[in-house]
């Protein structure tokens, strides 16, 4: 499988009368992109805005961050959510970057679900966010809407924008080319069969919370009977993966441009052969994690026949036992792993900061603490969040978990828990 | 905060405040104007930053056998002083001086609010019953470095003076107190996971950044009764409660759990419990309660006689990101209940 992301840089976006990329100028037709939103009867008023990095400027009721990308021979977008389920991570897929799609939630009154993004001051560096150009979907219920029929037409939107906006880079020429090509996990030429075998292992859902039925996260499933399976890297980086809609400290744009598909791809054929990913649903009940947690052992060790393995997870607590669970099991079966874990300690005490402890699962790795107090400077105007504003204008208090992009659990970021 | 040259005060046991040996070891509190024998290589290490204003002195033997009142004797002395920072020893690994060390400390930035800082050998007792609450520098076993001791001590008292930020317990020379900070990382979680990994398969030494839970495994006790003749209650941290929540338990990070009671019930009636707990699908256990809390399977056990009695009280609670202390309160005040009405045995479901 051969996945080439062309890239187009873009450092500028404006609103215009027509959507195209100008050199590295972006201009969208916000008119003519409402208008192409709008069809989707569940959705009464959409609101498009465009922020700058550096502007004084803050983004509330954040729910999730997309990035612009779309097939350039045709194929399907997001396939089996917004095209057709067909298979993802072959061929040439068009990428703008330093611009992202934000989507607001203006349905929920559990205002503290949802995260912030900041476009100047010291916030504004700890988050991928705060650093792109960002077109901002907010989108208000037509009466009746249900919940999670909101929710999955306020994704469809923000997929639908990425798709519009990435298109435009279809006429000009890529700034540049990544490829990734990954061999069947077997065949590992003599000269290589030295080097360690490592594998993912990728939780993609939560089960802490009822799934939508158009929940689609795998190809558009909604893995509620998920049981481990197999997948090659390149179909999570070309669209074949969303985040749920509960997305505590995870965005789909972190999915889109994974951080540890990408680590494993940077040192594959060098220090490590990369021997696939398995991805896993965070189960809720114990007999259904052992299964879950030997089923992964078992594709991790005896199919993929890795050596070593990194997990990461999604979600809370019960989500970081799954993990440890299916690291314990593969420790059991002699594969070596690490895994990547938030400092869970609701008191900012060392001792909280596992919920687990097992043989083995000695080399962890964090990506901080979600319930850690962050300072939210004053801004000058605040977008997506009308009803919050007046609170999320001045000075005010937060957490990491509450600044978007600041910690995606999928290990994209440099914010860490150290015991001191 | 304070910019200027600071006052200090140090406090230092009858041998480095030059009163004696053993001999002088029940001495009680004292204090002298200026530098006194290990506090002169404090004044050494401050050089301009500031003055060593006082030296409290005190016997070993006085700080330990009348612990309270020694400090709080020490702590008056040191408040007249009027410091801006308190350096304490360093003990080295002297047991009893490390002790006074870290309560003095502990004393001095709880009731005066002053900073204050001291130095121990990682196995001086000191050091585990106040790390948590004291920076306590690493120290060698004996002062045979004094002033490049007294020198981190310093370094580390002048950042805590100035409100300036301390740095991680490795690069600031202090014992971790078991709190966590977030802070920026030289590169990304992912990156760092694999470059741990291949260390960990190369059999290389690697640093975990989360360190191995503390508590121990609790072991269920024997039951000394034949279950025919126990008491039985059910305990759950599921999160049911009354419909209502008159307890008002937390949806996460919870401090309260809820007694309630089953007196004259065979079973539960769904629409009269509901259940805030945040960190699962409770779709389930609130179709049906039984499915947490099993009172119905309970009932017919102790009807036909498998189990002695069913106690009429349920205790729940809701067990997601509670912290440990919460944790083992709510666990010894339910078990002390339940040991007073004579339970024998509990089944605790959990989720």
């Amino acid at each position: 499988m051969r996945l080439e992301l062309a890239w187009s840089d873009v450092d500028e976006v404006t609103a215009a009368a027509a959507t195209r990329l100008a050199g590295r100028r972006l201009e969208v037709d916000l008119d003519g992109l409402r208008e192409l939103l709008a069809a989707d009867s569940r959705l009464a008023t959409i609101r498009l805005e465009l922020v700058h990095p550096g502007e004084r400027c803050r983004i509330g009721r954040v729910f999730d961050v997309v990035a612009p990308r779309a097939k350039a021979d045709g194929g399907e977008d997001f396939p089996g959510v917004l095209g057709a389920v067909a298979r993802a991570g072959d061929g040439e897929t068009l990428v703008l970057a330093g611009v992202a799609v934000v989507v607001t939630d203006q349905q929920t009154d559990n205002v503290g679900t949802l995260a912030v993004i900041d476009m100047a001051g010291p916030n504004a560096a700890l988050s991928a966010f705060g650093r792109t150009h960002n077109l901002v979907i907010s989108a208000w219920p037509s009466p009746g809407t249900e919940r999670s029929d909101y929710l999955a037409a306020v994704r469809l939107a923000a997929l639908r924008a990425a798709v519009h906006l990435a298109r435009t880079a279809r006429e000009s020429k890529p700034d540049r080319v990544e490829v990734f090509e990954l061999p069947p996990s077997p065949r590992v030429p003599p000269e290589l069969a030295h080097v360690p075998r490592v594998a993912y292992v990728f939780q993609i859902h939560s089960h802490q919370r009822p799934t939508g039925l158009d929940e689609g996260i795998l190809y558009g499933d909604p893995v509620r009977r998920m049981l481990p399976t197999i997948v090659h890297p390149n179909e999570v980086l070309d669209g074949a993966v969303l985040r749920g809609f509960m997305g505590r400290s995870v965005t789909t744009w972190a999915t889109q441009n994974h951080p540890m598909i990408r680590a494993l791809y940077a040192q594959h054929g060098r220090t490590l052969w990369f021997a696939g990913v398995v991805v896993t649903v965070a189960q809720a009940t114990e007999p259904e994690r052992v299964r879950s947690a030997f089923l992964t052992a078992s594709l991790v060790a005896h199919t993929l026949g890795a050596d070593g393995a990194v997990l990461t997870k999604i979600g809370g607590g019960a989500p970081h036992v799954d993990m440890a669970q299916a690291a314990s099991q593969c420790e059991a079966l002699g594969v070596k792993t690490t895994a990547i874990v938030e400092d869970m300690s609701t008191d900012g005490s060392a001792e909280g900061m596992l919920l687990f402890d097992f043989p083995g699962v000695d080399a962890l790795v964090n990506v901080g603490s979600s319930q850690e107090p962050i300072i939210l400077p004053a801004m000058d105007r605040v977008i997506g969040a009308d009803d919050l504003a007046p609170k999320l204008l001045g000075e005010t208090r937060a957490t990491y978990g509450g600044l978007c992009g600041a910690i995606e659990q999928v290990g994209a970021t440099r914010i860490m828990a150290e015991v001191r | 905060m304070v910019f200027g040259a600071l006052r200090v005060v140090c406090y230092v046991n009858q041998f480095f405040g030059q009163l004696g040996g053993e001999d002088k070891a029940r001495v009680g509190p004292q204090v002298v104007d200026g530098a006194v024998g290990a506090a002169r290589a404090v004044q050494q290490a401050l050089g301009d930053a500031g003055s060593v204003v006082a030296t409290v002195i005190c016997g070993d033997n006085y700080a330990a056998e009348h612990a309270e009142r020694a400090t709080a004797e020490m702590v008056e002395l040191v408040a007249a002083a009027r410091p801006d920072l308190l350096v304490a020893g360093p003990a080295f690994l002297a047991g009893r001086y490390g002790v006074a060390c870290g309560a003095l400390c502990a004393a001095v930035q709880a009731e005066l609010k002053i900073p204050a800082v001291t130095g121990m050998h990682a196995e001086n007792p000191g050091v585990e019953l106040y790390r948590r609450r004291v920076y306590v520098v690493q120290t060698g076993a004996e002062a045979t470095r004094m002033l490049a001791e007294a020198q981190r001590l310093v370094a580390l008292g002048l950042k805590l003076a100035r409100g300036k930020a301390v740095g991680a317990p490795a690069a600031d020379g202090y014992f971790a107190r078991g709190v966590t900070r977030n802070v920026v990382a030289d590169a990304p979680a992912a990156e760092r996971a694999v470059a741990m990994l291949l260390d960990k398969l190369a059999g290389r030494a690697f640093a975990s950044e989360v360190p191995r839970p503390a508590f121990p495994p609790v072991a269920a006790p024997r039951l000394v009764k034949t279950l025919e003749g126990a008491t039985i209650a059910l305990v759950t941290d599921g999160g049911l409660v009354p419909r209502g929540n008159p307890d008002g338990i937390e949806a996460l990070n919870a401090t309260r759990y809820g007694a309630y009671s089953i007196e004259g019930k065979s079973s539960l009636d769904a629409a009269q419990y509901d259940n805030p707990h945040r960190g699962y699908d409770t779709t389930w256990v609130k179709e049906d309660p039984h499915r947490l809390v099993p009172v119905d399977v309970a009932r017919e056990l102790e009807q036909s006689g498998a189990i002695g009695k069913l106690h009429e009280t349920v205790y729940s609670t809701v067990g997601v990101a509670t912290t440990l202390a919460q944790s083992a309160r709510m666990g010894r005040e339910i078990a002390e209940k339940l040991r007073e009405a004579g339970v024998d045995a509990v089944i605790l479901t959990s989720t």
